[in-house]
């Protein structure tokens, strides 16, 4: 059944151009901006919208009239099956060219891939992933692969208890882990002869010293080398996870969780600490943190100006109905929100071409919103978390 | 010295299975009072037991269930698998000394149906205070960590892991005891499988088992008068190396090596006089398959980091250069904590293996890798 209908969808190629309601136009783009406390300038001065709003000009608004769109009918079709409860688990737009005012866009859409039944952490599930493309006219001015998750929600989830393990403090390492706990890497230093060693312990193995001192280290290094783990689960922690063992500067070796695209050995990293444990970064220039407080009024401001009128992202008490703590903050916003932070650290003349994102745990209203990134080659890595955990992560792609 | 002074008389083992369904204390019992029937002698005939300080079957427990009396000799090896031959070492130093005749070494576990070794574990030891905060939590992602240096300090693939697990399969699967009976594997099987801790794949990792072995060990001369022939212990190694860690020796110059092992091996072939081209087949420790290649390399099998070549075109299997684990190993058998490759070794002595490979050199045996760690070098009776 699921993969008749997945055949159809798929031998149907992309769906008729579907207009917007209204021509790209400035008082949206005022709304939109000022609902994410958005001030970059550039985008009135050149009469253009900002790229992550371009979903905004084709959502179907309060009351849409029903349509073929691929993403609602696998959606209906695999709740019809079993597949109760969705998440969002992908966005990665790519723009082509910024949307001029007083144009009017059309999308397309066409299922790309069905993948499942999979196990995963939240239960058996099926992925749906659509490809959408915007227009203008003829010409494509962007596109966005979305992909949903729809799953049958284990009573059991495989989900790790939040306590993280923690280190085993004693007489002969508590300076490093009070080093940790004050954001210093220490390394121990014989207060003899002046040999550095890691792990540290009472006695200095060069001259048998019993006089333990220690340096704090620049924090810089190179891997040495990695793992990526995946399974089993592991207590306070979302795999996959990367751990890494990397050289100091200073000669000695350290084990650090590593946060960060793909590393090879030989990367130079440098460290920081997250909840008294030190973690490995790559050496490159650093944005954030920025902090956001996520109010009811952001998320009920941000889902009408991004024209989402679904009930959890502005009604309470569905939210809480719908097994939410809250309401939560709506993905074209999140998008919205990871522009802002990237062009208001590289500064308002940064144009934005991409910005690819998985989603995590939801932004409930309340909580405190995160924001990090690391320059790279490739673009800007963005993560955005909540005590809860990971809401966003993601590249951002800008112009050179 | 020890060399040749004691032989392995008897062995005995449960099934291997992923539910024994009974206590680890019966399977302990009824191991050992198979190796005991093996060796045609009674329990009032032992007068020491030897386990590994992981084992949950305290001797005088399991002296009592047996109905052996008085005990001359009771002691224990730590550091996990690293125990395996470090036990029946301590056998041969207790029979060559004069303070026990008949020693049994036994292992028990419910490794599979009770705690799982392979899950997330919390060590109260202050070393692993250092590892498992930062994830490294499970043995497979700490060996991963030297594996991944070792694909890079040597240009190995991962490809050259998925061999060794592909000879324990062809193995096993002749192998009636084998969890893995039947069911050989090939090496698409291994790049299908899915990542545990990368560069490790699932099928680089050694099952979980449950099940238990016993060996007799006793002075030669008295061996030679029992049913059995005699499985001499030409050498009997304990080897710990420089900055030792259990399971994350990353402080050390090389990462990617197991020093501990080449400890072991050095003493092996000093005590016993043999060389490793002697060597007719090797049970080598195999709960991840990177320490196989490893081993080889540390043993003087072949050069460092030459060890892909020496395993390719099926250089570890039955009929290649050097028959890795004829029994299937612990990827192929069981994991009884190195245990069942000692009576692998026994059976290759006496000719009575399923996979038995022909020839008369002596078989080594290798302990839990990555750890300190033992080994012994078993020959017939002239």
């Amino acid at each position: 059944m699921i993969e008749e209908v997945v055949a159809r969808l798929t031998a149907a190629g992309a769906t008729p151009a579907r207009a917007g309601r209204d021509p790209v136009n400035l008082p949206m783009i005022r709304t939109w901006l000022e609902a994410m406390g958005d001030g970059n300038p550039a985008y009135e001065q050149a009469g253009v919208a900002p790229p992550a709003m371009i979903q905004v000009w084709t959502m179907r608004g309060l009351a849409p009239s029903p349509v073929d769109d691929p993403l609602q009918v696998m959606s209906e079709l695999l709740d019809e099956s079993g597949y109760r409860a969705v998440v969002a688990t992908d966005s990665e737009q790519v723009y082509h060219r910024p949307l001029r005012l007083g144009e009017t866009v059309s999308v397309r859409s066409q299922l790309e891939a069905v993948v499942g039944p999979k196990r995963t952490s939240l239960g058996e599930g099926w992925f749906v992933t659509t490809l959408s493309t915007w227009l203008v006219g003829d010409e494509p001015v962007g596109e966005m692969r979305f992909r949903i998750l729809r799953y049958k929600p284990s009573g059991n989830p495989d989900r790790p208890a939040t306590e993280k393990l923690r280190p085993m403090i004693t007489a002969d390492n508590a300076a490093f882990w009070e080093g940790a706990a004050a954001g210093e890497l220490r390394i121990q230093k014989c207060g003899e002869c002046g040999t550095m060693r890691h792990p540290p312990g009472p006695a200095c193995p060069q001259c048998g010293s019993l006089k333990p001192e220690y340096t704090t280290a620049e924090g810089t290094g190179r891997i040495h080398s990695y793992v990526v783990h995946h399974h089993p689960p592991v207590p306070g922690r979302r795999a996959p996870y990367t751990v890494a063992l990397v050289d100091l500067t200073e000669g000695v070796r350290v084990v650090a969780e590593y946060r960060g695209p793909r590393p090879e050995i030989g990367d130079p990293v440098r460290v920081f600490f997250d909840d008294g444990l030190p973690v490995w970064r790559p050496d490159v220039e650093v944005l954030g943190p920025w902090a956001l407080e996520v109010t009811p009024t952001l998320i009920v401001s941000t889902a009408l100006a991004t024209r989402d009128f679904q009930n959890v992202h502005h009604d309470r008490d569905a939210a809480v109905r719908l097994g939410g703590k809250d309401i939560f903050l709506n993905i074209l916003t999140t998008t919205g929100l990871v522009q802002r932070f990237v062009t208001d650290a590289l500064g308002p003349d940064t144009r934005v071409r991409g910005i690819r994102i998985r989603l995590g745990t939801p932004c409930h209203a309340y909580d405190t919103l995160t924001f990090t990134g690391q320059v790279l080659p490739h673009g800007i890595e963005v993560a955005g978390r909540t005590a809860a955990g990971v809401h966003v992560s993601g590249t951002v792609e800008v112009a050179s | 010295m020890i060399s040749r002074t004691a032989a392995i008389a008897g062995i005995g083992a449960t099934e291997f299975s992923k539910d024994s369904g009974r206590s680890e204390l019966r399977l302990a019992v009824e191991a050992i009072r198979a190796a005991l029937d093996d060796a045609g002698l009674r329990p009032a005939d032992v007068s020491g037991l030897v386990t590994f300080t992981m084992d949950n079957n305290s001797e005088i427990a399991v002296a009592r269930e047996l109905g052996i009396g008085e005990l001359t000799f009771l002691t224990r090896i730590g550091y996990g698998g690293g125990a395996a031959c470090a036990i029946v070492q301590q056998a041969v130093l207790a029979v060559t000394a004069g303070l026990a005749d008949v020693v049994v070494c036994y292992r028990a576990l419910n490794e599979r149906s009770g705690r799982r070794f392979g899950q997330a574990y919390a060590s109260p030891d202050t070393d692993a205070g250092w590892h498992v905060p930062a994830g490294l939590a499970t043995p497979a992602a700490q060996v991963a960590m030297v594996a991944r240096r070792y694909l890079h300090d040597h240009g190995a693939s991962t490809d050259d892991f998925g061999r060794v697990t592909v000879a324990a399969r062809r193995h096993a699967a002749t192998n009636p005891h084998a969890w893995f009976h039947g069911r050989p594997i090939t090496l698409d099987d291994h790049r299908a499988s899915r990542w545990i801790a990368e560069p490790l794949r699932l099928l680089d990792c050694c099952q979980e088992s449950d099940g238990a072995v016993a060996v007799v060990v006793t002075g030669v001369e008295r061996a030679r008068d029992l049913p059995r022939p005699p499985a001499v212990i030409a050498a009997a190694a304990q080897g710990s190396g420089p900055g030792q860690f259990v399971m994350t020796s990353y402080y050390r110059p090389t990462v990617a090596g197991l020093p501990e092992i080449a400890v072991t091996g050095r003493q092996i072939w000093e005590q016993s006089g043999y060389r490793p081209a002697d060597v007719r087949t090797a049970m080598l420790y195999d709960h991840f398959t990177p320490y196989v290649l490893m081993q080889l390399e540390e043993l003087g099998f072949c050069a460092p980091g030459e060890a892909r070549h020496l395993i390719a075109d099926g250089g570890i299997e039955q009929g290649g250069r050097l028959p890795v684990n004829p029994h299937g190993g612990q990827l192929g058998e069981a994991y009884i904590h190195g245990m069942n490759g000692i009576t692998e070794a026994v059976r290759q002595i006496r000719g009575t293996a399923v996979n038995q490979v022909p020839g008369g050199g002596p078989v080594l045996v290798t302990a839990g890798t990555g750890v300190p760690t033992s080994a012994l070098l078993l020959e017939a009776t002239p």
